[in-house]
C-alpha cells in the first residue's frame, strides 16, 4: 500500500508528494463577533489509489477539510497541491472545472436535482464538461457510458426515474454515478453512509471498497464513524483542529 | 449544455415562473394594443385629413373667402413640383330631407370633375366607387355590368343621377316571365339574384316601365318596378314633387348632392347593424333607393363684393341626393354634403357678377372662393419639399392680390398658406401628445412585470440554493450560474414576448369585432366615435411596434432575473450545500 505521511513539513524531501497534498490547512468562521478555528494546522498527504478515512467527531472540521481539499472551499492558511499544483492560487473558473473533471463529490444527503432523472443527474458532469454542440455530438456515447456506470452500481432499471422515486441507498447511488462519471481522479466521499440505515450503509461501503479495489480509485472518506473508517486504507482522525495518524488498515 | 437543460426542465416544472411568464404576456400584449391603436388611430387621422385636403392649403378663414383665386390658380400651377390646384368653397347650411327634422350642415362646394386631381375624396364616394369596387370582387357579375362598373371607376366622379337603378327585393314573384321582354328592353333589365335586386341600366320611358308593370301580377313587384322608374333619370318622381310644393323647378334638373353618411342619419349600432333613426321611410347604405331622394339645402349668401351676410340672399335650392361619402371620419361623414362649386358659389353670391360704383362706373366683381387646395407631384410631397414650396405659393398669392388691389389690400381679406400638416396641426398635435402619454402610463405600469419575475426569480434562487451549491460542486461555474438565470430571464422573456405578439396580432385585427361584442354582451362602447373621429378602430399594427416593444419585453425579463442570477453566481457552493 502507498506511504502515508501527515506531516509534510517535517518529511524527507525525498518522500513521495501524493496526488493530494494539505500543508499547514488554517480554515476558521466567523461566528457572530468572535471567529472560531476549526482547522489549525492540517497537513496531509493522499497517494494516488489510496483510501483515506478521516474520521471526527460532528463540528470537528473533517467536511471543512474534505471541501478544501475538493477545491470547493478555500483554506484561510496554508496550500493544497493537486499533482503538484497549488488550487488554491487557481482562478474560479480553473478550480471548477478541476471540480468537473478532477474532483468527484458523493454527499450525506446526495444532493441529487429533482428536475432531472437518473441518468440525466448522472450525465451532470459532462453537460458542465461540453458546450451543447460538443454534448449534442457525444450524447449517444456518453449516455452509454452513464448507463454503464449505473449499471455497475445496480441502478440501471431505474433510468428514468426521478430522485423523489427512489430510496435513499438507490439516490446515494446515482449521486456515486454521478461521481464517477467524468472519470475523476480522486473521490470525496462526505458521510456518505451517514443518512442511510446500517445494511443500505453497508452495501454502499461495498461499491466504494470495490472501486478501490477493482478500479484503483483514490478515495478520502470523511466519517464520523469508526467501524466504516476502518474499512479504508489509512484512518485518520482530526481532533481539535489537527490531524492525527490513527493507524493504516490493511 | 447543463444550462439549456436546467433553463427548460425550470421552465417547465416550476410553474411559479409561468406567473412571470404570463406577466409578460400581459404587459406586453397591452402595450402592444395601445401602440397599436393609438398610433393607428394616429396614422388613420393623418391619412384620412391629408386625403381630404391638397398638400398645401390656400384659404381664407372669412366665409366671404377671397377673389382672384382662378389669377392664383394658373400661376401656381406653373410652379416647379405642383400637379394641380382646385377651389372650393365651404359654408354653412341647413338640410332638410322631405319631412325629416332640418339638420346644421357644412357644405363644401367641389369642382367634382377636378377634386380627384387634388385630393382623395372621389374614393369617399359610395355609389360611385366602394359599390362597383366591391361588385367587381363578385365572379358572377355579368359581363356587361363588370365593364360598366370598371369604366364608371376609371373616369371622374359625378353629381348626375343614376345611369343604373336598382331596388332591394325580397324575392321574385313566380309569374314573372323575363322571356317574354323585347330584346333591347331585357338587355336593361335583370334580376340580381346575388343580391336581391331588380337592376335597371339608363333611362327607363314610361313605355317601358308599363312593359315591365306587366310581367307579373304581384302588386309588391309592380311597386318596385314604379320605384325603379321613379329613381332613373328619366322619372317623373310625381310623389317627390307633392313633398317639396314650394319648388316651381323641373325635378329632372335640380342639381346633385353628395351627403356624408352621418347626415342621412344612417349609422351603426353597437352590434354594427346598420340602423336608421329615420324609420323604414329611410333606406340603408347599400339600398340604391338612398340615390334619388331629394333633399333641400339652405345657404346664407353675402352682400356682393362685402363680407356681411345678405338677410334678403337667403338661398333654398333642391337637390337629388346622388352619393354619399364614407371618408370614414366621423366629422366629416356626420357634418358635411358636397354640392357643384358653381352652383354654391352663385347661391352664396360668391359668383361674379357685375356691380355699378358710387361713381356709376359698371364694373365686373371677381368670383371668390374660400380655398384653394394644392396637390404637389409624389416627388415634391415631402414635408421638407412641402416647405419649401409654401413661400412660392405665399409669394403668388400676395403678388396676385397685390397686383389687383394695391397695396392697401386689408389683412383680412389676404389668404393664408398652409401645409395640409399645419392645417391639422391643432389635433394632430393633441393625438401625438395622447399618444406618447398613454403609451408611456401602459409602460410605466408595464415596469411591474420586471418586478413580478425579480421576485419569482429570487424565490426560484433561493429555493434552489442546494442545487446550486451541488452543481457548483460539479464544477459549473459562477458564470454558468449566471448564465442559467439570465437564460431562464431570457425564454421567459423571449416565450412571453412571442405569446403576445400572437395575442395582440389577434386583439388588434379584430379589435372592432371584440368591440362590438363588449357592446353587446356588456353595454358597454369605449370607443365613441364623436370623441375619436372615426367610425372604426384602427386595428393594424406597424412593424416597427411588433419588433421594438418584444424587445423591450424581453430585455426587461433579463433585467427582473439579473440581481437574483447574481446572487446565485455568488453563492458559496459550501454554503449553498448546507442550505436548510
Amino acid at each position: 500500500m502507498p506511504q502515508a505521511l501527515e506531516n509534510p513539513t517535517a518529511a524527507d524531501p525525498k518522500l513521495d508528494r501524493g496526488i493530494l497534498r494539505a500543508v499547514k490547512i488554517q480554515k476558521s468562521y466567523k461566528m457572530g463577533d468572535q471567529i472560531q478555528p476549526v482547522l489549525k494546522e492540517v497537513n496531509l498527504v493522499v497517494q494516488a489509489g489510496e483510501f483515506v478515512a478521516i474520521e471526527g467527531r460532528s463540528g470537528s472540521g473533517k467536511s471543512t477539510l474534505l471541501h478544501i481539499l475538493g477545491a470547493l472551499d478555500t483554506p484561510n492558511n496554508g496550500s493544497i497541491e493537486y499533482q503538484g499544483e497549488d488550487i488554491a492560487r487557481l482562478s474560479g473558473a480553473a478550480r471548477s472545472r478541476l471540480r468537473n473533471t478532477q474532483f468527484g463529490f458523493v454527499f450525506q444527503f446526495y444532493h441529487l436535482l429533482p428536475e432531472m432523472n437518473v441518468t440525466e443527474n448522472t450525465l451532470l458532469g459532462p453537460m458542465i464538461e461540453h458546450s451543447w454542440f460538443a454534448f449534442r455530438s457525444r450524447k449517444a456515447e456518453l449516455r452509454e457510458r452513464a448507463i454503464g456506470v449505473l449499471k455497475e452500481l445496480g441502478m440501471d432499471h431505474r433510468l428514468r426515474h426521478r430522485p423523489s422515486q427512489l430510496s435513499g441507498g438507490e439516490r446515494q447511488r446515482v449521486a456515486i454515478a454521478r461521481a464517477l462519471m467524468n472519470s475523476p481522479k480522486v473521490l470525496l466521499a462526505d458521510e456518505p453512509t451517514g443518512n442511510l440505515d446500517a445494511e443500505t450503509g453497508s452495501q454502499i461501503m461495498t461499491v466504494l471498497e470495490k472501486l478501490h479495489r477493482e478500479q484503483g480509485q483514490t478515495i478520502v472518506m470523511v466519517t464520523h464513524d469508526r467501524a466504516l473508517a476502518r474499512q479504508a486504507d489509512r484512518v485518520l482522525v482530526i481532533k481539535d483542529g489537527r490531524l492525527d495518524r490513527a493507524g493504516a488498515q490493511t | 449544455m447543463y444550462k439549456t437543460v436546467l433553463i427548460l426542465k425550470y421552465l417547465l416544472k416550476r410553474r411559479i415562473a409561468w406567473v412571470s411568464l404570463a406577466a409578460v404576456v400581459l404587459c406586453t400584449t397591452m402595450v402592444l394594443v395601445v401602440i397599436s391603436v393609438m398610433g393607428g388611430w394616429l396614422t388613420m387621422f393623418k391619412q384620412s385629413f391629408h386625403g381630404l385636403t391638397g398638400d398645401i392649403i390656400v384659404k381664407n378663414y372669412s366665409l366671404t373667402g377671397f377673389p382672384y383665386y382662378q389669377e392664383m390658380i394658373d400661376r401656381i400651377e406653373k410652379v416647379d413640383g405642383v400637379a394641380a390646384a382646385v377651389p372650393e368653397v365651404e359654408t354653412f347650411g341647413l338640410f332638410n330631407i322631405g319631412s325629416v327634422p332640418t339638420a346644421e350642415v357644412d357644405v363644401i362646394g367641389v369642382p367634382i370633375d377636378k377634386i380627384g386631381q387634388v385630393n382623395a375624396f372621389p374614393s369617399s364616394l359610395h355609389r360611385q366607387y366602394q359599390l362597383p369596387e366591391e361588385m367587381l370582387k363578385d365572379p358572377t357579375l355579368p359581363a356587361d355590368l363588370r365593364k360598366q362598373m370598371e369604366e364608371q371607376m376609371k373616369g371622374p366622379p359625378s353629381f348626375a343621377l343614376l345611369d343604373r337603378c336598382s331596388v332591394a327585393l325580397a324575392s321574385l314573384p313566380g309569374d314573372v316571365r323575363l322571356a317574354n321582354l323585347p330584346k333591347a328592353v331585357a338587355k336593361r333589365f335583370w334580376f340580381d339574384a346575388a343580391a336581391g335586386k331588380l337592376v335597371f341600366k339608363g333611362v327607363m320611358s314610361s313605355d317601358e316601365q308599363t312593359l315591365l308593370r306587366g310581367l307579373s301580377q304581384d302588386s309588391a313587384f309592380k311597386s318596385d318596378i314604379d320605384r325603379l322608374y321613379n329613381i332613373s333619370n328619366g322619372g317623373q318622381v310625381v310623389d317627390y314633387q307633392a313633398e317639396f310644393p314650394r319648388s316651381k323647378q323641373d325635378v329632372t334638373k335640380w342639381p346633385g348632392l353628395i351627403a356624408g353618411l352621418g347626415v342621412l342619419y344612417i349609422h351603426r349600432d353597437r352590434n354594427g347593424e346598420w340602423i336608421s333613426p329615420l324609420g323604414s321611410r329611410m333606406p340603408v347604405p347599400g339600398d340604391p333607393g338612398l340615390y334619388g331622394t331629394p333633399a333641400t339645402l339652405t345657404v346664407l349668401g353675402f352682400h356682393p363684393g362685402q363680407s356681411s351676410i345678405d338677410p334678403n340672399n337667403k338661398s333654398e335650392r333642391n337637390y337629388w341626393i346622388v352619393d354619399d361619402s364614407r371618408t370614414q371620419i366621423w366629422q366629416y361623414d356626420n357634418h358635411y354634403v358636397y354640392v357643384p362649386f358653381e352652383q354654391l358659389q352663385s347661391d352664396l353670391g360668391m359668383a361674379a357678377q357685375p356691380a355699378t360704383l358710387d361713381t356709376g362706373e359698371k364694373i365686373t366683381l371677381p368670383a371668390r372662393t374660400t380655398e384653394i387646395h394644392i396637390r404637389m407631384k409624389p416627388e415634391f410631397s415631402s414635408d421638407e419639399a412641402l416647405a419649401a414650396v409654401k413661400p412660392k405659393i405665399e409669394k403668388i398669392v400676395n403678388e396676385v392680390m397685390r397686383e389687383k388691389e394695391g397695396d392697401d389690400v386689408a389683412d383680412s381679406s389676404r389668404p393664408d398658406v398652409e401645409t395640409w400638416l399645419e392645417s391639422q396641426a391643432m389635433w394632430i398635435n393633441a393625438i401625438e401628445n395622447e399618444k406618447l402619454l398613454t403609451v408611456l402610463l401602459f409602460a410605466i405600469i408595464s415596469v411591474v412585470a420586471i418586478f413580478l419575475i425579480f421576485c419569482v426569480f429570487y424565490m426560484i434562487v433561493v429555493e434552489k440554493t442546494k442545487d446550486i451549491g451541488t452543481i457548483k460542486s460539479v464544477g459549473a461555474t459562477s458564470a454558468g450560474v449566471a448564465g442559467i438565470f439570465l437564460g431562464y430571464g431570457l425564454v421567459l422573456g423571449v416565450t412571453g414576448a412571442l405569446l403576445a405578439m400572437l395575442a395582440s396580432y389577434g386583439i388588434v385585427h379584430n379589435i372592432n369585432e371584440l368591440h362590438a361584442l363588449m357592446g353587446k354582451w356588456l353595454g358597454v362602447q369605449i370607443w365613441n366615435p364623436e370623441v375619436y373621429l372615426f367610425d372604426k378602430i384602427p386595428n393594424t399594427m406597424s412593424t416597427q411596434d411588433l419588433i421594438v416593444i418584444p424587445s423591450i419585453a424581453v430585455l426587461a425579463s433579463v433585467l427582473g432575473a439579473l440581481l437574483p442570477a447574481i446572487r446565485a453566481a455568488r453563492m458559496n457552493p459550501v454554503e449553498a450545500l448546507r442550505w436548510e
